[in-house]
C-alpha cells in the first residue's frame, strides 16, 4: 500500500498567485508530476500543498527572445521536441528530451521538473518501510550516507538529460519569488554538488523559463547510457557541442549528467582546441572528465563502470561530431 | 431453440478449429478494459487488508504488541502468528511457512502482523501502531553463509539450513569422463529472478459469519491447492470454503503455490466478520517473490573427437531463501533435466537447495532448468570450439531418436529437436555467419526442452489429473466447464477450439465458465505446462462423449444407425446424402427429449509409463507424457565503448507438437524468448544485507521496448502420440535456450566468454578492460621471448 499523503492542491494561473502561494511554509511546485508523485507516494517529503504550475499561460510558452529562445518551464517535452523554433536551432535539446523516460511520460513531464528533478539514490528512492528497516539516509530523515558512510555530504545523482544540453547551449534561467521577483542566473549557477540540496533556489522560488542560444556553426549531439532504452534514467549521459576544421577542434562544450550531484559543464575545454583530436588530446579529454566527475555508489551498478562510461561516450561523440 | 441458420444449412461444413488462428476468447474483455481482476472485483463495504512486514532478517520474536492498533477508531481486525498456528506449503513435505510469522521473522519483509481497516489511510496507522519486539539473530544473505558451521537453524527441523540435497548418477561417469578426448569443466553464476508480471497481488475474502462460509478472490494459478491451504490454515471444512479465480495478470510460477496474502486475506475476513481487500504494493508484489533461485553451477563434460557427449557431471547449489515452497522440485528439475534432451548414457548430478534470509523463491517458467541449462549449453558452445566443431553439429552428433526412454527412465513419444535445429540453422544463415561477422557482431546458438505437465500432481490422490464437463440444454448452447486457470496463456481459448474441433460446431455455440471451485471441476493448475496437454485431453474426452449421445439421437431421427450418421457440426445427416440434413437444433431437441440437460464429463490421466519409474528418489519429476523442444539462434552487436549488447535479432523453433492456436503458440514463444532475453541481459534481484534494492520497476530491469529485437518463430509439429491432436506444450521449453544462445553469440562477437547472467554491459566492459590489460603486459614478453 503506498498512499498519497494528504495535501492542499492549488492550480494558479499567474506566475504572481503561484510564487505568493510557493511562500507559504510546506508548499511545494508541481509540474508533470511523474517525478513527483512517485516520491510523494514513497513517503519522500510531506507537503501541506502542492502548487500546479501546468496551466499558468507564460510558463508554457516558447518565444524568440534578445536573450535567446525562450522556454516556459512548464512547456512539457512532447511539446518541447515538437516545438518549430526548437526544431529550427536546438536539435540537442531534442535529442536529450527524447531520451528521457518513456513516451508516455514526456506527454506529461516538462522542462522545468526535469532541470528540478530530485536527485537519485539507490538508499533513497525506495519505500517508507525500506527506508525506515535502512535506518533511513543523509538525504531524508537520517543522519549517515550509505553511499559513503564517513562523508557527510549526500551523494544521491543528478539524473536528468536536459540539463546537460542546456548548459551547452549557454542557459540561462528565470527565477521568481514572491519577494524577490524576478532575477536571472547561468544553469549552471542553480546546481550545487550536495546530494540532499542539489538545487540553489531559495524557499518559495520558482523556475519559470530557460534561455538558450543557438549554436549554429556547431555540430551538436547527445549520448546516454543506460540499462533499458525504453525508460531508464541516465548512468552517464554526455552533451557535446564542436565547432572545428579537418580533425582540429577550435570550440567545444562538454557537459555531462548523471554522475554526480549537479550536472557537470566540464571546464578546461579550451585546451583541446586549436590542435588536432589525436591520441594526446583525447588523452587529455579523459583527463578533464576522469578529474572534474566523480560516481558515487548512488545506483547499484559498479562507478568504476559509469566513471569509464562517461570518458568513452565523451570521447566518442566528439569523434563522431568532428567528422560529421 | 430457434434454428434461424437453417436456410444454409446446405452450406454446413465442420468448424476446422484445431490449427486455427482464432483471437484469444477471453481476448475482448481484456483489450476494452472490460475484464475485472481482483483489485477490480466490486464489493461493497470491503474493508481494506495491510501487513505489517519485518524490518529484520532473522530475529526472534519477543512480543507484538498490537493493543494500540486495535484499540484505534475504524480498525476492524489486527492479526498476528497467534491467529494461525498451522503451517502451509505447497509441497506435503516442505511445509515451512506459516501466514503470519510465528516465533521467528526470516527475512527483511516477512509478514509479522495483519490489520482490516475502514480505510487505507487507518489501515496504515494501524500498522504503524504496531509493537515489535524482537531479539535479532544473525543473518545468511548467500549460500556460503548459511552453510558455514556454527550457522543457526533458520528453520528447525532444517539443520544446517539445506532444504534439500540431491545426489545421483546415471551410468558411470568417471567411465564416461575416461572414454572422452575433451574433458572440460566450467564455473557458472545465475543472479536471481522474479517473473515480474504484470498484476500485483491482490486477495478478497469475504466471510458469511452466519453460515460460517468463505469465499476468496485472488490471484491465483492453483486455486484448488489455495482451498486445500485454506481449509488446513483456517481449519474449516473445504465444503465450507469457495475459491474463485477472476482475470488473472500473468503468474509465470509466482502463483503456482498459495501465498501467504491469500490466507491472510481469509484470516482477516474472519476476524472482522465481512469481506477484505487485501491489495499488495508492487514492492510487496516483489518480496513474496517465490522465482528463480541465484545459482552456482560447477559443469563438466566430456567429448569424443567427434562431439559425441560420454559424461555429465553437475554440481548445482541454489539460494533458496526463507522459505521451502517449490523449492525440493526445482533442484530436483534442475538434475532431471539433464536427460531428455540429448543421448547421454552417464550423467551425474549433485544438487542442494539452501535457506537463506532473502525473499523464499519458488517455480518461475522452465522450472529449474534454465540456469543449469545455461551452463551445459554454454559449455558444450566452448568444448565444440575447443575441438574446432561447429556448435550446431556437435548438437546433432548428440540427437535422441523417438520414441526413447532415457537413463532415468523418462520416456518420450516424439522428438523434433532436429527440425528445430535444422531451421534456425537455415534461417539465420547461420554457415555463412558463424566466425564471419565484423568483430562486435555474431551469432550463437542454444538448445533446450520441457515437460509438457509433471507426470505427477503435487498431490496424488488417484484421481484423473483433469476432469472437464460439458454442458447442453434447450438452446443449443455448450458451456465448457473446468478448473484449469487462464492466466494469459490461452488456455480457455484452447479448450474452446479442441471441442468446437471434435463436434464441428461454431464457436458461438460454446462458452468457457472457469474457476469457480461451486460451479467447475477440480483441476491441479496452470503450472508446469500441463493445461494443453492434461485438460485439453479431458476436453477431448468430454466432447467425444457429447458427440456419442449426439449421434445417436440424430440416428433415432434419421432413421439409421448411429455409425451411418455423418455429423456437419452445425447439422447432420445420413452418410453421403444430403438430402437427409437435419439442423444441429434438432438434433439437441431429440437428445434432451426424456433425460433434459445433458452433462457430460470427460477426463484424463496421464499413462502410467509417462509418470516416472521410480529409477531415482523425486522419480516423478522430470516425468510427463511429452518433452518439448526448442532452438534459438541469437544474432547481437556488442558496443565495446560501454559494454551494451544489442540483441539485434532471435530465430526460435519449438517443438510443440502440434499448434492448436498457431496465433496463441506464436505469442507465448515470443514471451518465452522475452523471459529468456531478460534473464540474459539484464533482469536480477539483489539483497544489501537482505534488503531488497530492485522491489519497483525502475530497478528491476525488464527490457524495454527498444530492446525487444525481431523475433521469427517456427513451430516445429511431429505430432505426438499423447497430446490432443497431437500437442505438447508450447511456452516453456524455448526459454531456457536463449541465454546460451546470447553468450554464444557474444563470444562469436567479441571472443569473450560469459559464464554469468545477466551479461551486463558492467560485466562485458569489464572483461573487455581485462584483457586489454592482459594483452599489454603479454606484449612486451613475447618480443623479450623473440
Amino acid at each position: 500500500m503506498e498512499i498519497l499523503p494528504e495535501f492542499e492542491l492549488h492550480q494558479p494561473d499567474s506566475v504572481a498567485t503561484a510564487v505568493k502561494l510557493g511562500a507559504q511554509t510546506g508548499a511545494k511546485y508541481l509540474a508533470g508530476g511523474t517525478d513527483l508523485m512517485p516520491n510523494l507516494r514513497h513517503g519522500l517529503g510531506d507537503p501541506i500543498s502542492l502548487i500546479d504550475v501546468s496551466g499558468i499561460a507564460d510558463m508554457q510558452a516558447i518565444e524568440n527572445t534578445a536573450m535567446g529562445l525562450r522556454i516556459g518551464a512548464s512547456v512539457t517535452l512532447q511539446q518541447l521536441v515538437t516545438n518549430p523554433l526548437v526544431l529550427a536551432n536546438y536539435s540537442l535539446l531534442i535529442e536529450a528530451a527524447n531520451t528521457i523516460a518513456g513516451t508516455t511520460h514526456r506527454h506529461h513531464a516538462t522542462v522545468g521538473g526535469n532541470l528540478c528533478l530530485d536527485t537519485r539514490c539507490q538508499y533513497y528512492n525506495q519505500s517508507e518501510w525500506w527506508r525506515k528497516s535502512n535506518s533511513y539516509c543523509l538525504k531524508y530523515k537520517g543522519d549517515s550516507c550509505h553511499v559513503a558512510p564517513n562523508g557527510n555530504v549526500c551523494r544521491a545523482a543528478f539524473s536528468g538529460d536536459l540539463a546537460p544540453a542546456m548548459l551547452v547551449h549557454g542557459a540561462q534561467v528565470e527565477i521568481w519569488s514572491a519577494k524577490g521577483g524576478q532575477r536571472i542566473i547561468d544553469l549552471d549557477d542553480m546546481y550545487q554538488d550536495d546530494g540532499a540540496n542539489s538545487l540553489l533556489l531559495k524557499p518559495g522560488e520558482l523556475l519559470v523559463a530557460v534561455l538558450v542560444k543557438p549554436l549554429p556553426t556547431f555540430n551538436t549531439g547527445y549520448r546516454k547510457v543506460r540499462v533499458r532504452g525504453g525508460l531508464d534514467f541516465p548512468l552517464a549521459g554526455v552533451a557535446v557541442a564542436v565547432q572545428g576544421r579537418g580533425n582540429k577542434l577550435e570550440q567545444v562544450m562538454i557537459a555531462l549528467t548523471g554522475t554526480d550531484s549537479r550536472p557537470i559543464l566540464l571546464k578546461g575545454c579550451d585546451d583541446l582546441c586549436g590542435k588536432p583530436l589525436d591520441d594526446a588530446a583525447l588523452k587529455a579529454l579523459e583527463r578533464l572528465v576522469r578529474t572534474q566527475t566523480k560516481p558515487m555508489r548512488s545506483t547499484f551498478i559498479p562507478n568504476q563502470y559509469r566513471s569509464k562510461v562517461a570518458v568513452n561516450i565523451s570521447r566518442r561523440l566528439l569523434l563522431d561530431l568532428l567528422m560529421r | 431453440m430457434q434454428n434461424k441458420a437453417s436456410v444454409e444449412l446446405h452450406m454446413v461444413r465442420p468448424n476446422q478449429a484445431a490449427g486455427a488462428r482464432i483471437p484469444l476468447v477471453d481476448g475482448v474483455e481484456k483489450v476494452t478494459g472490460k475484464a475485472q481482476y481482483t483489485a477490480d472485483l466490486e464489493a461493497r463495504g470491503a474493508l481494506v487488508g495491510a501487513i505489517l512486514r519485518s524490518p529484520y532478517a532473522h530475529a526472534e520474536i519477543i512480543n507484538i504488541d498490537v493493543s494500540k492498533a486495535r484499540a484505534l477508531a475504524g480498525v476492524k481486525a489486527v492479526i498476528t502468528g497467534d491467529d494461525c498456528g498451522v503451517a502451509f506449503g505447497i509441497l506435503p513435505i516442505s511445509e515451512l511457512e506459516f501466514p503470519l510469522a510465528k516465533g521467528k521473522l526470516r527475512y527483511r519483509g516477512d509478514a509479522v502482523a495483519a490489520v482490516a481497516a475502514v480505510d487505507e489511510k487507518t489501515a496504515q496507522l494501524a500498522l504503524d501502531l504496531i509493537e515489535l519486539e524482537v531479539r535479532e539473530l544473525p543473518a545468511y544473505f548467500t549460500i556460503k553463509e548459511a552453510l558455514a558451521d556454527g550457522a543457526i537453524a533458520i528453520h528447525e527441523r532444517r539443520e544446517g539450513n539445506v532444504e534439500r540435497k540431491v545426489d545421483d548418477e546415471f551410468g558411470d561417469v568417471e567411465t564416461g569422463f575416461s572414454a572422452a578426448d575433451l574433458v572440460m569443466e566450467r564455473s557458472y553464476h545465475c543472479a536471481e529472478v522474479t517473473h515480474a508480471h504484470m498484476e500485483p497481488h491482490a486477495a478478497l475474502a469475504e466471510y458469511d459469519v452466519e453460515r460460517d462460509l468463505m469465499t476468496l478472490q485472488s490471484v491465483t494459478q492453483v486455486p484448488y491447492y489455495v482451498h486445500l491451504m485454506l481449509s488446513q490454515c483456517l481449519d474449516m471444512d473445504s465444503s465450507r470454503i469457495r475459491v474463485i479465480k477472476p482475470f488473472v495478470g500473468g503468474g509465470f510460477g509466482a502463483r503456482t503455490e498459495t501465498l501467504n496474502l491469500e490466507v491472510i486475506a481469509c484470516l482477516l475476513a474472519r476476524v472482522a466478520g465481512g469481506v477484505v481487500r487485501l491489495k499488495l504494493s508492487r514492492e510487496e508484489t516483489f518480496l513474496t517473490h517465490k522465482g528463480r533461485p541465484e545459482t552456482d553451477i560447477i559443469m563438466k563434460m566430456g567429448l569424443t573427437q567427434s562431439g559425441k557427449i560420454t559424461a555429465v557431471q553437475a554440481q548445482v547449489a541454489q539460494r533458496g531463501g526463507a522459505y521451502g515452497g517449490y523449492g525440493v522440485i526445482t533442484i530436483l528439475y534442475s538434475g532431471a533435466l539433464l536427460h531428455a534432451i540429448y543421448d547421454i548414457a552417464n550423467i551425474k548430478f549433485e544438487g542442494q537447495r539452501v535457506l537463506t534470509n532473502t525473499p523464499g523463491c519458488g517455480a518461475m517458467r522452465g522450472h529449474g532448468t534454465v540456469n543449469v541449462r545455461f551452463a551445459f549449453e554454454s559449455l558444450l558452445d566452448t568444448m565444440a570450439c575447443e575441438l574446432g566443431m561447429d556448435p550446431i553439429a556437435v548438437r546433432r552428433a548428440n540427437l535422441l531418436s523417438p520414441e526413447f526412454e532415457t537413463v532415468n527412465g523418462l520416456k518420450g513419444l516424439s522428438y523434433g529437436l532436429p527440425e528445430c535445429l535444422d531451421w534456425v540453422e537455415e534461417a539465420s544463415a547461420w554457415q555463412q555467419k558463424r566466425g564471419a561477422m565484423p568483430v562486435g557482431k555474431g551469432v550463437g546458438i542454444g538448445c533446450s526442452h520441457f515437460v509438457s505437465g509433471a507426470g505427477k500432481p503435487v498431490h496424488w490422490t488417484g484421481e484423473p489429473h483433469a476432469t472437464i464437463i460439458l454442458k447442453l440444454d434447450f438452446d443449443g448452447g455448450i458451456t465448457i466447464f473446468t478448473g484449469a486457470s487462464d492466466i494469459g496463456q490461452g488456455s480457455s481459448t484452447i479448450l474452446t477450439q479442441t471441442v468446437a474441433q471434435v463436434l464441428g460446431v461454431d464457436y458461438s455455440r460454446l462458452r468457457v465458465i472457469a474457476n469457480d471451485s461451486a460451479i467447475t471441476p477440480k483441476d491441479n493448475g496452470s503450472y508446469s505446462s500441463r493445461v494443453t496437454v492434461y485438460v485439453g485431453n479431458a476436453a477431448l474426452d468430454a466432447a467425444n462423449n457429447l458427440k456419442q449421445i449426439l449421434l445417436q439421437a440424430a440416428a433415432v431421427k434419421l432413421d439409421c444407425r448411429a455409425d451411418q450418421v455423418e455429423c456437419l457440426g452445425e447439422a447432420y445427416q445420413v452418410q453421403g446424402l444430403p438430402n437427409t440434413l437435419i439442423s444441429f437444433a434438432d438434433v439437441v431437441a431429440q437428445a434432451i427429449k426424456g433425460g433434459g440437460t445433458i452433462n457430460v464429463k470427460g477426463t484424463y490421466f496421464v499413462p502410467r509409463e509417462h509418470q516416472g519409474l521410480g529409477k531415482q528418489r523425486g522419480a516423478a519429476v522430470g516425468s510427463t507424457p511429452g518433452f518439448s523442444y526448442g532452438a534459438t539462434v541469437a544474432e547481437v552487436s556488442v558496443d565495446q565503448d560501454t559494454g551494451q549488447i544489442s540483441v539485434d535479432k532471435i530465430w526460435v523453433a519449438h517443438d510443440c507438437g502440434f499448434a492448436i492456436n498457431p496465433m496463441s503458440v506464436e505469442g507465448q514463444v515470443q514471451g518465452g524468448v522475452w523471459m529468456g532475453l531478460a534473464q540474459a541481459i539484464s533482469e536480477q534481484t539483489r539483497y544489501t544485507n537482505g534488503l531488497h534494492m530492485d522491489a519497483n520497476f525502475i530497478d528491476y530491469r525488464f527490457p524495454s521496448i527498444v530492446e525487444s529485437p525481431d523475433i521469427e518463430v517456427k513451430m516445429i509439429e511431429p505430432g505426438d502420440p499423447n497430446g490432443p491432436f497431437g500437442a505438447k506444450e508450447a511456452s516453456e521449453g524455448a526459454l531456457s535456450s536463449i541465454l546460451a544462445a546470447v553468450a554464444s553469440a557474444v563470444r562469436d562477437a567479441i571472443g569473450i566468454e560469459m559464464n554469468a547472467t545477466p551479461m551486463t554491459a558492467d560485466r562485458i566492459l569489464a572483461k573487455l578492460i581485462a584483457r586489454e590489460k592482459q594483452a599489454k603486459r603479454q606484449q612486451p614478453r613475447k618480443q623479450e621471448a623473440r
